[in-house]
């Protein structure tokens, strides 16, 4: 059996499952001051459920990383950047004030160009000792390619201040893109003490229940991995209710569809799209906040309309608010709501009929309309403004940029089979919007605790990037960090196999069942030509055990 | 408002695996531009290249036997990338833009036998053609700071008045494709509106730039365009392998930030790791307004980059020469051609080094007193292979008058029924925006597709 936990913004929830089957579910409100205690009361009743069963994993989704950040309750720290030539460093703002500047540079080969000046770094050095600062984030310029400043500065740093914490951007990340490196390095390093002691706050709760199921937390990547490794990278956790809904859907459709997942909520509608069976990740990773950052995380996009959107006229023109007041009107609410026309158009029994019918008086009065007529408007604006968020989401996929021919000749228009309905007001609504974009709508079954089923069915995931330099002898691996020197690896065959063995080797670390085909994303070769003649090879090869749900989970598989 | 960038560096297309203009040309640079972070600044905004149509094409090109034969989908997104960027500006969504493709152009000149100095079909020329068809601009200046002569740019817009060339290159006497003279100043319509800036090797940023300051901006001020574009070969650096000038990434980023150009158009640059990454950068920067002043080569140093007295005597004096040759352009014109004559004719001798074609080319210029006219090329490739082909081709300026399209058509149709000797005729009405190519299988029109 295996339990899911979504432990949303407002609501948790939480599903025993056995094979793909609901045993039992859970809805309770979050009390995002005592986590714990919301995970709990989600928790209990599904081990009531289990009987004692053997549970072969739980699996969390949590808004923690979130929470912390957006309510900057996130542990200060020192940035010291070794930016190299280029952009002026102080094009990007990173909210440190206590940012420290080193010169040094390493070159998109990983060359060193220009050594460290050990005069700064003393200076660098005796500035945060001064200050009492704790920890500290280094980050260089093409870090990811050669990581020997890095090294250099946090191992100065560490003998120099025992007690300082230092991390280097190397280890967070490796793609290309300083800025969004050191945001994704500061943000690990600034939610990692408070969730290491979450952590070790549910080992002690799951200890007392006598659990001894492997714990595994939900990445922004619709991933799992073991609670305790994630400790490493928090940062990797953010957004994971997105993720949670998204395979929760493709969890409950049909395989190789292309489907639109939207979750009606309160006053937002968010979206995500499933194109032929696969998530849509974020081209460049995440923005979280104002910070953009290098994780892993879904294509999300949000439309500001939702049940509780508060309606408003204005010289005769109907403006869906981007706040609520409260509950619907018919539900005892103070003023009008998409939800009230819903009632009134019968596309639901929630709240009571005849305030429903005075509320879209009260909206049509200056529309100069009936309340059906006013209720039907309402609907439409509200549907318009869906379709509209999920259009540019397609369009904005069909324009991102493409290098290669075959890339861009490949990318056709696409248009989803599905709208699939999580969320409150999703029943409601759904099959209006699928009949207006000419789609299926559907609202599967457990639709409230898809999120949860979408976390208890996630598989363990892995993806590993590998830019290998056969001239330079060398490799690195973008995701975490590894940068050895390697001989063998002189033709692009080469580095296939060599990053496929690696990824099995890796995924078996992780509990990847590697009966699970593993996949080769893509792979490139650029002949390094030096005096018309091939001086050694350029190799990028990604390979991946890909994200995706436990289909062939059997009933009484333990 | 921000700067628009089309980055299409083509990792999937070369001429050959080893020549210069092969995949790995601008890996370096995106390795850089994305490590920099620069598609996320608010400043930029990256659009994705689409594909340029054949009309658009024949607008700018007579391509022998017809179009297919000469280009790749590559060729395609490089130049439709320009014009992503072309509509981009016009509709006000950018300020300027930067369409950062590959393979190159400015070496494609009217009539495409095949490709010369690693081009085939002009990315600027099409995109300029496309804005005077789509969006009526008239008045457009180019500034090629390529290190070689734009001899394409200059073949095509060698007869249009409404068109200013200005083309810094290292002298012809000592760099591919071995023209781009002073003398070279525009046909009998256009006089004066070919200003080429022959520049010794070695000139450094302060040559480059006191002719900029002294030659190239006043004579824009002067001609007062509609649009400026950057033809924006980077092979001027310092450690390009094909030349040998002494120009730097912030020379580069300095330069466009003085002329400010509303679309750039990347040319040649092959030195791929020295040079490019750090070129682009401060190109990019430049363009967007921000500081550039971090940008700066691995052995940059400052005092290596000063000129000669020497040179920069010749510098002054070449200066000079041609500021006069600019204001007095009307009267050298009237003494360097004889108005009274209806026609002139010229010929010339055309090589394409890289796919080893010499072309001959005989040249009749409609010369009138109300429009800019038309010409008349006749042209004979003559292949590698020993075989060889002829064609003629019939240019009609934008804004030629009645009789002159007349006249042109009229050869045209004349040419299609006598057709003795030629493989293709063609027909380029820019006025109808009407485009033909007639062999022994008949009449085609070049359409949008």
């Amino acid at each position: 059996m295996l339990i899911g936990l979504d432990v949303g913004g407002t609501y948790t929830d939480a599903v025993l499952l056995d094979g793909q089957q609901v045993i039992k579910k859970v809805k309770t409100p979050t009390d995002n001051e005592h986590l714990l205690d919301t995970l709990i009361s989600a928790l209990d009743p599904l081990l009531d459920a289990a009987q004692g069963e053997n549970l072969k994993r739980i699996v969390l989704s949590t808004t923690l990383i979130t929470n912390l950040i957006a309510t900057n309750r996130i542990e200060p720290a020192a940035l010291v950047i070794i930016p190299g030539p280029g952009l002026n460093p102080n094009t990007y703002d990173y909210h440190v004030p206590d940012t420290f500047l080193l010169s040094g540079a390493i070159d998109y080969r990983g060359r060193e160009i220009e050594a460290l000046d050990q005069q700064e770094l003393k200076k660098c050095a005796e500035e945060i000792k001064k200050k009492g600062l704790k920890k500290v984030a280094v980050v260089g310029k093409f870090s990811q390619r050669n990581k020997k400043h890095e090294v250099e500065v946090a191992s100065y740093l560490k003998k120099h201040i025992p007690d300082l914490y230092v991390m280097m951007g190397h280890q967070v990340t490796g793609r290309l893109n300083f800025p969004r490196r050191v945001h994704t390095t500061l943000l690990t390093l600034a939610t990692q003490a408070n969730y290491n002691s979450f952590y070790s706050e549910i080992l002690k709760l799951l200890k007392k229940r006598g659990i001894t199921a492997p714990l595994y937390i939900l990445k922004a990547d619709g991933g799992t991995l073991s609670f305790e490794l994630s400790t490493e990278k928090p940062v990797e956790t953010i957004f994971s209710g997105p993720a949670a809904s998204t395979l929760g859907v493709l969890a409950l459709t049909a395989e190789g569809e292309t489907s639109v997942v939207v979750d009606i909520g309160g006053t937002t509608t968010d979206l995500a799209l499933i194109l032929s069976g696969r998530p849509l990740f974020a081209s460049r990773g995440a923005r979280v906040g104002d910070r953009l950052t290098q994780v892993r995380s879904f294509a999300t996009s949000s439309a500001a309309v939702g049940g509780d959107s508060c309606l408003e006229v204005e010289d005769g023109t109907l403006k869906i608010m981007p706040y609520r007041k409260g509950p619907a009107y018919c539900l005892g609410g103070p003023c009008p709501t998409p939800t009230d026309a819903m009632r009134v158009a019968g596309l639901t029994e929630l709240g009571d009929e005849q305030k429903a019918i005075k509320a879209m008086e009260m909206v049509g009065e200056g529309l100069k309309l009936n309340p059906y007529k006013t209720a039907e408007l309402i609907l439409d604006k509200t549907t318009e403004k869906i379709i509209s968020e999920i259009e540019k989401m397609f369009l904005s996929w069909e324009q991102e940029p493409a290098y290669r021919i075959w890339e861009l000749r490949q990318k056709k228009k696409v248009r989803p089979n599905n709208l699939v309905g999580i969320g409150a007001a999703s029943p409601a609504l759904l099959p209006l919007l699928g009949k207006k974009m000419g789609c299926n709508a559907l609202i599967p079954p457990d639709a409230e605790v898809a999120n949860a089923i979408g976390a208890a069915l996630a598989k363990v995931n892995l993806r590993l990037t590998f830019h290998f330099d056969t001239e330079r002898q060398f490799f690195f691996i973008e995701e975490n960090g590894i940068q050895e020197k390697n001989t063998e690896v002189k033709t692009l065959a080469d580095a296939e196999s060599f990053a496929m063995n690696r990824l099995i080797e890796e995924g078996q670390k992780l509990g990847i069942d590697i009966s699970d085909k593993p996949e080769l994303v893509y792979s490139e070769v650029f002949n390094m030509v030096r005096g018309w003649r091939t001086g050694g090879r350029l190799i990028d090869v990604c390979v991946q055990f890909p994200t995706g749900i436990i289909k062939h989970h059997e009933k009484g598989d333990h | 408002m921000a700067t628009g960038l089309v980055f299409f560096p083509a990792f999937d297309w070369a001429i050959t695996p080893t020549h210069p203009e092969r995949e790995e040309r601008l890996l370096y640079t995106r390795d850089q531009l994305f490590e920099e972070g620069i598609m996320d600044l608010p400043e930029l905004i990256e659009y994705k290249p689409r594909m340029a149509s054949k009309k658009d094409i024949a607008r700018a090109h007579f391509c022998v036997p017809d179009i297919e034969s000469q280009i790749t989908d590559a060729h395609l997104y490089a130049a439709g990338g320009a014009l992503v960027l072309a509509d981009a500006l016009m509709n006000k969504e950018i300020d300027n833009g930067f369409a950062l493709v590959r393979p190159p152009g400015h070496h494609a000149m009217r009539v495409v036998h095949g490709n010369r100095g690693f081009c085939n079909i002009h990315n600027e020329a099409i995109m300029i053609e496309y804005l005077r068809k789509k969006y009526g601009l008239q008045r457009i200046a180019i500034v090629d700071t390529d290190v070689h002569h734009g001899d394409g740019t200059q073949d095509i817009y060698y007869h249009d008045p409404d068109v200013l060339f200005i083309s810094y290159h290292q002298d012809g006497r000592t760099l591919y494709p071995g023209s781009g003279f002073c003398d070279e100043l525009g046909g009998p319509a256009a006089f004066g509106m070919n200003i080429n800036i022959p520049l010794q090797p070695y000139t450094t940023d302060e040559g480059i730039h006191y002719l900029l300051d002294n030659l190239v901006l006043p004579i824009l001020d002067d001609f007062k365009p509609e649009l400026i574009i950057n033809s924006a070969g980077q092979d001027n650096h310092y450690t390009d392998p094909l030349a040998n000038m002494r120009f730097t990434a912030r020379g580069y980023a300095m330069l466009n930030e003085k002329l400010s150009p509303d679309l750039a158009v990347l040319e040649g640059g092959y030195a791929i790791e020295s040079a490019l990454p750090y070129v682009n950068t401060g190109i990019i920067l430049a363009m967007a307004g921000l500081d550039y002043s971090w940008v700066r080569e691995p052995d940059y140093k400052e005092e290596n980059f000063k000129e000669t007295k020497e040179n920069m005597d010749y510098i002054k004096e070449l200066a000079d020469y041609l500021w006069r040759i600019w204001k007095e352009r009307e009267q050298l014109a009237e003494q360097r051609y004889h108005r009274k004559e209806k026609f002139e004719e010229v010929n010339r001798h055309i090589y394409y080094d890289t796919d080893g074609i010499r072309e001959q080319q005989y040249e009749t210029i409609r010369i009138c007193d109300d429009c800019p006219g038309y010409q008349i090329i006749r042209s004979r490739g003559m292949y590698s292979t020993g075989k060889s082909k002829v064609i003629e081709a019939v240019a009609v300026h934008h804004r030629a008058c009645k009789t002159c399209q007349e006249e042109a058509r009229g050869y045209y149709e004349r040419r299609k029924r006598e057709r003795e000797g030629l493989d293709v005729v063609y027909l380029q009405d820019k006025p109808r925006d009407r485009y033909y190519q007639f062999t022994a299988d008949g009449e085609i029109e070049i359409l949008d597709e």
